[in-house]
This record gives structure tokens, C-alpha cells and sequence, in this order.
């Protein structure tokens, strides 16, 4: 019954319909933050995800009458010990870095969202039990507790997924519970509540939506995060395992090599850098867009 | 203070409690058990149990967790269950290094940033902005560059081609000079994002006490730019300076890891790294543990220290 009274509760800066009108209006791509990320993210994209019928040797072919090529038009990125293109290797580490990225994005984005609404929109018992975890997760320094948990997981790529989720989702929880207590105090929740709108409603309507806008820029920053400790995890061993490519442990296989053959090792570094630029700027870009004020 | 300081203590021991528990259990959770993760194929039958009894896997769960915590308070940590070495010897020669490594990164980056990034706040307030501009490109591609990358790029240059440092080699103290030469570039490495993210808070924080009553007095008083910078600004500045400090110790430690790999330095990141190839829980358990307890008493002093500087802060 509430409910009908409900269209005329005011609803502040909807967030989710600004990200939606800026793009609408031209306003996201004429932005100069969202155009640097775009010339940077764009071509890698493409190429990644045309790198399968690109005319280049396969990631995980070998070819012993080209080892340790110095980089040509050929093999753009030279070849390594095993003759493999580094070029190609390197796209297909992309494909599993940018997985990594948005797998780890969603997952904090979607479990900081739900517990994060309820801790702070309920407060109390059930506040006190998720911050008392979300704080003993903080206590871990979260490259390390990607380790740590990788080391009990093992190998691969869910593993990996998973570890650097299970780092990143506490940082989420708290960013939205904090969101959410501000919120909460706001002339319109108070305005929902005079006219008994369900806490459900509030919760979807009125204070999910406001909150979206932060965490969508915090998840940027979180996949760019989430490539670079995939990276750090693979360069040490103990994330995506050869043959397999990844950023990280092409750079690690290069390591050896590093006085014969400098490409390897260095090259792909570029690109998780250039992605990882991208990446902020993209976040930068968003908000600037959705709050003009903190330019 | 003492209140507060009691508060905040109490808060750290649940933490650290909790930091137990999780890795206690967290451990359990591995597929099969401890024991046939270490052995892989290459125990059976009557050696992996063994093995089990020697790892105390077959008592009941929570009388693993209490002997756990008693070892833990009593500082027993066991031995290395491969080679059979006290883990606390290990500790002995290994936590030194990284705690050179990490102090040496954390003086470097504060002796670097602070003079940069009040020099940039000083120069933005004075209309010229081509310092601060640069300094926050500057910092914010540092900031993103994988820091095993930047080690590998950093080791091709000044070890490799110009051989400024060497790249390997044994750590012989009775030396400090080669010692300081070897862990030079690891050094720089870790400095690197230190300074990147202390240069820009810095700029922030002088830039906004640039701009109140207190330092327009200073000025008016006639003192020098430079006294007023650094006896009034930078004073006051000094309260989120320290707090980033301390917050950032948490990624430096990440950071030593990766940087004792790569320089093959023998500190904790190396022991870290060799306990999860040989699949050694014991000795991971305890050094991850060990991580933990260090950044949240780092935490704990920057809290302290915060409220020492500024006692008007509450929690």
C-alpha cells in the first residue's frame, strides 16, 4: 500500500541514470580522462580479442630455428628460449589478465554491495559480526593474503580469482557500509520512512542506487589492482603455471635471460602498465563525470 | 591517552586472535590434509601416517587449535617439517634483513618525498603549476608499475649494463659496504611507490594548511618563506604524513617479498616463498602469521603516535 505513495518521495542524484545520461549526452566520451583511457585500453582489447586469427605463430607453438629473436616486424616482441613469439604470448596473458580483472571486480563489487548494505543499514549484531571478519581480513596486508591463500588453494586460475577476491571484498564492505551510514541520515531516507516505505524499499530504491557510482569507480581500481597482484602471484610462481601464459610468468621466464634477451622480460611489463594506466584513468574519468566537484 | 592506548590494545589482541584463527583454519581446509599436500606421491600408506601423527593431525581439531595458540604465546615455533630446522633460528637470520630492507625504504622515501612534495604544494600555491603537475603524472604511473618489473628494468640498467650493483652474491655483514651496495637497488625499488604515494599526501597536506589564518600570521610576522614552510606548515602537515607511513608499511611488505625474490635476498619474502613450494604449512602458517602481527602492531603505533600528535582525535 506504501508503496503508492512512493514516486512522490524526493530522489536525489540517481546515480546509476547520471552514468546513463553522460553517456547518452556525449559527455563520457568527449571527457580527456576517458579518451586517454580509451586510446590505451581500446587497441589491446581489439587485439586480444582478435589475437587468435591474427597472422602470428600460436602462444604455445615453439619454433627452434627462431629462439632468442631480438624483436622484428616478424615477432613484434622477439621470440624466447623456445622460440615461442612473445608477442603472441603476451596477448594471450592479457586475455587471462583482463578475466582476472573483471572476475575479481564483480565478485568484490557484488558481495561488498550486499554485506556492506546490511552492515550498515541494519547496524548492531549483524554490523559487529561482518566488521569484526572484514577487520582480521584488513589485518593481513592484501598481497600477502593473496599469497597465503593461494598457497592453500593452489595453482590456476579460480584459485587465483579467488584469493585476490577474498583480499579485495572486505575493502568493498567497508567502503559501502560507510556509503550507507551516510546515506542513512539523509533528508530523503527520513522522507522515504515518513511515508512507511519498506526497509527492502529504501534498501533497493533509495540507497543502493546513491552508492553504486563509488563503488563502480572503486572496482576499476580493483580489476587494475587485481591484474597487477595477478602478475606478482604468476612472476613468483604461485599464480597462472606454464605453459599456460600469463603477464606474470612470461616476465618470470624472461628473468634468466635477461642479459641475452631483455625483451622478454621487459616487454610485457609495458603492457600490464598500459593497461593498469588505462584502467585508472577510466576510473578517474568516471568520477569526474559523476561529481564535477572533485576535479 | 592511557585509556585509549588500553582501548586500542585490546582491539589489537582480538585482531590478532582472529588473525590465528583464520590462518589455523584456513590451513585445514586444504583438500585431503596437510600431510598428503606435503607428500604428494611420494608417501604412502604407513609413512604418511607418520607423517600425520608427527604433525599432530590426527588429535581432535580444537586440541590442534589450542596447542596452536600455546606454542604461538610461548614463541615455540616449531621446526621446518622437511629439513627439520627450528623455524625460529630460520626467523633469526631472516627477519633482520627484511626489516633493514624495509626501514632503509621507509627513511629513504621520507628524506626523498617530503622536501618533493612540499616544494610542489609551495610552488602550486604560488600559481606555478608545472612541479605539481608533473610530480602527480609522475606518481601516478610509479604508483601502477608492477614492482617486479620495475626491479627486473632497474637490475638490466644498473647491475647488468652498468654494473653499479652487484646482482647476487652472499650478504656478509662483517662488511656493511658491500651489504649496503646489494641491497641497494632493492632499496629503490620499494622507495620507488613509497615515495610516489608520501610525495603527493605530503603535497596535500601542506598545500591545505598553506592556506590557513595561522601561516598568513607567520608570514605577516615577517618570517622567511622558508621558516614559515617548514617551522608552521609542514609541522602541521605532519599528522597524515605519519598515518600514510604507517598504513603504507602494510604494501611495503608485500613489496619485500617480491624484491628477496628477485635480488635473491634470504629474508622472510624468500622463506615465505620456499615454505609454499615445499609445501611446508608449518613454516607458512607461522611466517603468515608473523606478516599479520607485524603490520597490525605497525597499525597499533600509528594509531598511538596519531593521537600523541593530535589530541583532540577520536575513535
Amino acid at each position: 500500500m506504501a508503496d503508492l505513495s512512493l514516486p512522490a518521495t524526493p530522489t536525489r542524484k540517481p546515480s546509476l541514470l547520471a552514468v546513463g545520461s553522460a553517456i547518452a549526452r556525449h559527455r563520457f566520451l568527449s571527457h580527456p580522462k576517458v579518451r586517454l583511457a580509451l586510446v590505451l585500453l581500446v587497441p589491446i582489447l581489439l587485439l586480444t580479442i582478435f589475437a587468435p586469427v591474427l597472422p602470428m605463430q600460436k602462444p604455445l607453438e615453439t619454433n627452434l630455428r627462431a629462439m632468442m629473436q631480438f624483436p622484428s616486424i616478424e615477432h613484434v616482441f622477439g621470440t624466447d628460449k623456445m622460440g615461442r613469439d612473445i608477442f603472441s604470448r603476451t596477448l594471450a596473458g592479457v586475455q587471462i589478465s583482463l578475466l582476472v580483472g573483471f572476475s575479481v571486480a564483480a565478485i568484490a563489487l557484488v558481495f561488498g554491495m550486499v554485506l556492506g548494505t546490511l552492515a550498515g543499514f541494519y547496524g548492531g549484531m549483524i554490523d559487529r559480526a561482518i566488521m569484526t571478519v572484514v577487520d582480521i581480513f584488513l589485518a593481513f596486508p592484501s598481497l600477502l593474503l593473496a599469497i597465503g591463500l593461494v598457497s592453500v588453494m593452489g595453482t590456476g586460475i579460480v584459485p587465483v580469482i579467488l584469493a585476490i577476491s577474498l583480499a579485495d571484498v572486505p575493502r568493498f564492505i567497508r567502503l559501502q557500509r560507510s556509503q550507507v551510514l551516510s546515506l542513512r541520515s539523509r533528508a530523503f531516507i527520513d522522507a522515504a520512512r515518513t511515508v512507511d516505505a519498506s526497509q527492502y524499499w529504501l534498501m533497493t530504491r533509495h540507497i543502493v542506487p546513491n552508492t553504486l557510482a563509488a563503488m563502480l569507480v572503486a572496482a576499476s581500481i580493483a580489476a587494475a589492482n587485481a591484474i597487477l597482484v595477478e602478475a606478482s602471484l604468476s612472476f613468483l610462481g604461485l599464480g597462472i603455471m606454464p605453459p599456460q601464459p600469463s603477464l606474470g610468468n612470461i616476465v618470470r621466464d624472461g628473468q634468466t635471460y635477461l642479459e641475452q634477451a631483455w625483451w622478454i622480460s621487459t616487454l610485457p611489463g609495458v603492457v600490464i602498465l598500459l593497461i593498469a594506466v588505462g584502467l585508472h584513468f577510466l576510473s578517474d574519468g568516471v568520477r569526474e563525470l559523476l561529481d564535477p566537484r572533485s576535479r | 591517552m592511557a585509556e585509549y592506548a588500553a582501548k586500542k590494545l585490546a582491539q589489537m589482541l582480538i585482531t590478532v586472535l582472529g588473525v590465528i584463527t583464520l590462518v589455523f583454519f584456513t590451513l585445514r581446509l586444504i583438500p585431503g590434509d596437510a600431510a598428503s599436500a606435503m607428500a604428494g606421491d611420494t608417501l604412502s600408506g604407513e609413512a604418511l601416517q607418520v607423517l600425520r601423527d608427527q604433525m599432530g593431525l590426527d588429535e581432535p581439531l580444537i586440541s590442534q587449535y589450542l596447542g596452536f595458540l600455546r606454542d604461538l604465546a610461548m614463541i615455540d615455533l616449531g621446526e621446518t617439517i622437511t629439513t627439520r630446522i627450528p623455524i625460529a633460528d630460520l626467523l633469526l637470520r631472516a627477519l633482520p634483513i627484511t626489516l633493514s630492507i624495509a626501514m632503509a625504504t621507509i627513511v629513504l622515501s621520507i628524506v626523498i618525498s617530503i622536501p618533493l612534495g612540499t616544494l610542489a604544494a609551495f610552488m602550486a600555491h604560488k600559481g606555478r603549476n608545472w612541479l605539481d603537475n608533473g610530480l602527480t603524472g609522475a606518481a601516478m604511473i610509479i604508483d601502477l608499475m608492477p614492482s617486479f618489473w620495475t626491479a627486473l628494468v632497474l637490475l638490466l640498467i644498473f647491475s647488468l649494463g652498468l654494473g653499479w650493483f652487484p646482482a647476487s652474491g652472499q650478504l656478509n655483514w662483517n662488511n656493511p659496504g658491500s651489504v649496503a651496495l646489494r641491497l641497494a637497488l632493492p632499496v629503490i625499488v620499494l622507495s620507488l611507490s613509497q615515495v610516489a604515494t608520501l610525495a603527493r599526501i605530503t603535497r596535500t597536506a601542506v598545500l591545505e594548511v598553506l592556506n590557513e589564518d595561522y601561516v598568513r600570521t607567520a608570514r605577516s610576522m615577517g618570517w622567511s618563506e622558508m621558516r614559515v614552510l617548514f617551522r608552521h606548515a609542514l609541522k602541521n602537515a605532519a599528522l597524515p604524513i605519519a598515518t600514510v607511513v604507517g598504513l603504507s608499511f602494510g604494501n611495503l611488505l608485500g613489496g619485500t617479498v617480491i624484491v628477496e625474490f628477485i635480488f635473491t635476498i634470504p629474508g622472510v619474502g624468500n622463506l615465505l616463498i620456499a615454505g609454499i613450494n615445499s609445501r611446508d604449512y608449518q613454516l607458512v602458517q607461522t611466517l603468515i602469521v608473523l606478516y599479520a602481527l607485524l603490520f597490525v602492531v605497525i597499525n597499533f603505533t600509528t594509531d598511538l603516535i596519531y593521537k600523541t600528535l593530535d589530541p583532540r582525535v577520536q575513535f
